[in-house]
């Protein structure tokens, strides 16, 4: 057994909407585990599903399923998004999106696009910097 | 599936009120955006979404409240959204849709 304070949760969901609660539950649990305080993991949650939303309502001529890669350390949730299909990333480059990509930089602390074609599309949060400063 | 969102409404004299209770997220959304535009059309009055058991939203949900604002606007009604919880009034406040609804 790993004594390591590193750990990796895998999910492969097919490109269908009723699947995105699943990666939410998880999404949840992880970050409970965590222990990201309530309001931050319903952050992550919204996060975690407009990346889901958009990539099951393009869907892939390529293959049917996406993966989502949660990399837990003791101080940052790294979520990585990774699919067959590499050109779904355009989905994430175009700057037409509306609501989507806003919401993803606004409740996260970071969101790469992979260079090499690795994986789509990354996001994190920080337990530290997990206050963000959306106030009334 | 286990996304799941019940939808009551309730039909007052001048003003009907939809209450949502459950998430409303790319599964549950259309069927949502099926029963406002159809009240709105219908009753041609001021419409109000009640979010006191609204639990989740995403940006499908929010974008079929800003259809369903501007179909409201082509009959002359309105939409009011009432009792928002915190973290989906800071999903409201992030998009800058605080500003385009009636919250109360």
């Amino acid at each position: 057994m790993s004594g390591s304070n590193e750990n990796k949760v895998e999910l492969t969901l097919p490109f269908k909407a009723e699947y995105v609660s699943i990666a939410r539950l998880t999404a949840s649990g992880v970050s409970n585990r965590m222990g990201f305080d309530i309001e931050t993991i319903e952050d992550i949650k919204v996060a975690l599903a407009e990346v889901c939303n958009k990539l099951v309502a393009y869907g892939s001529s390529v293959c049917d399923s996406y993966k989502i890669i949660f990399n837990i350390s003791e101080k940052e949730l790294n979520i990585v998004f990774d699919s067959k299909d590499k050109t779904l990333d355009s989905l994430f480059r175009e700057e037409h999106d509306e609501l989507g990509i806003s919401i993803i930089q606004a409740l996260m602390d970071s969101l790469s696009l992979s260079d090499d074609s690795s994986y789509i599309l990354s996001i994190s949060k920080s337990i530290e910097g997990s206050d963000n400063d959306y106030r009334e | 599936m286990s996304s799941e969102l019940k939808i009551v409404e309730e039909d007052k004299a001048d003003v009907t009120t939809v209450l949502l209770n459950g998430e409303v997220d790319i599964y549950t959304s259309q069927n949502l955006k099926e029963k406002l535009y159809n009240i709105i059309e219908t009753k041609k009055k001021e419409l109000e979404i009640d979010c006191k058991n609204l639990t989740y939203i995403d940006s499908t949900g929010l974008g079929i409240f800003v259809g369903a604002l501007k179909k409201s606007k082509q009959y002359g009604s309105a939409i009011k959204i009432t009792n928002l919880k915190d973290n989906i009034k800071k999903l409201f406040i992030i998009t800058g849709l605080d500003k385009l609804f009636i919250i109360g």
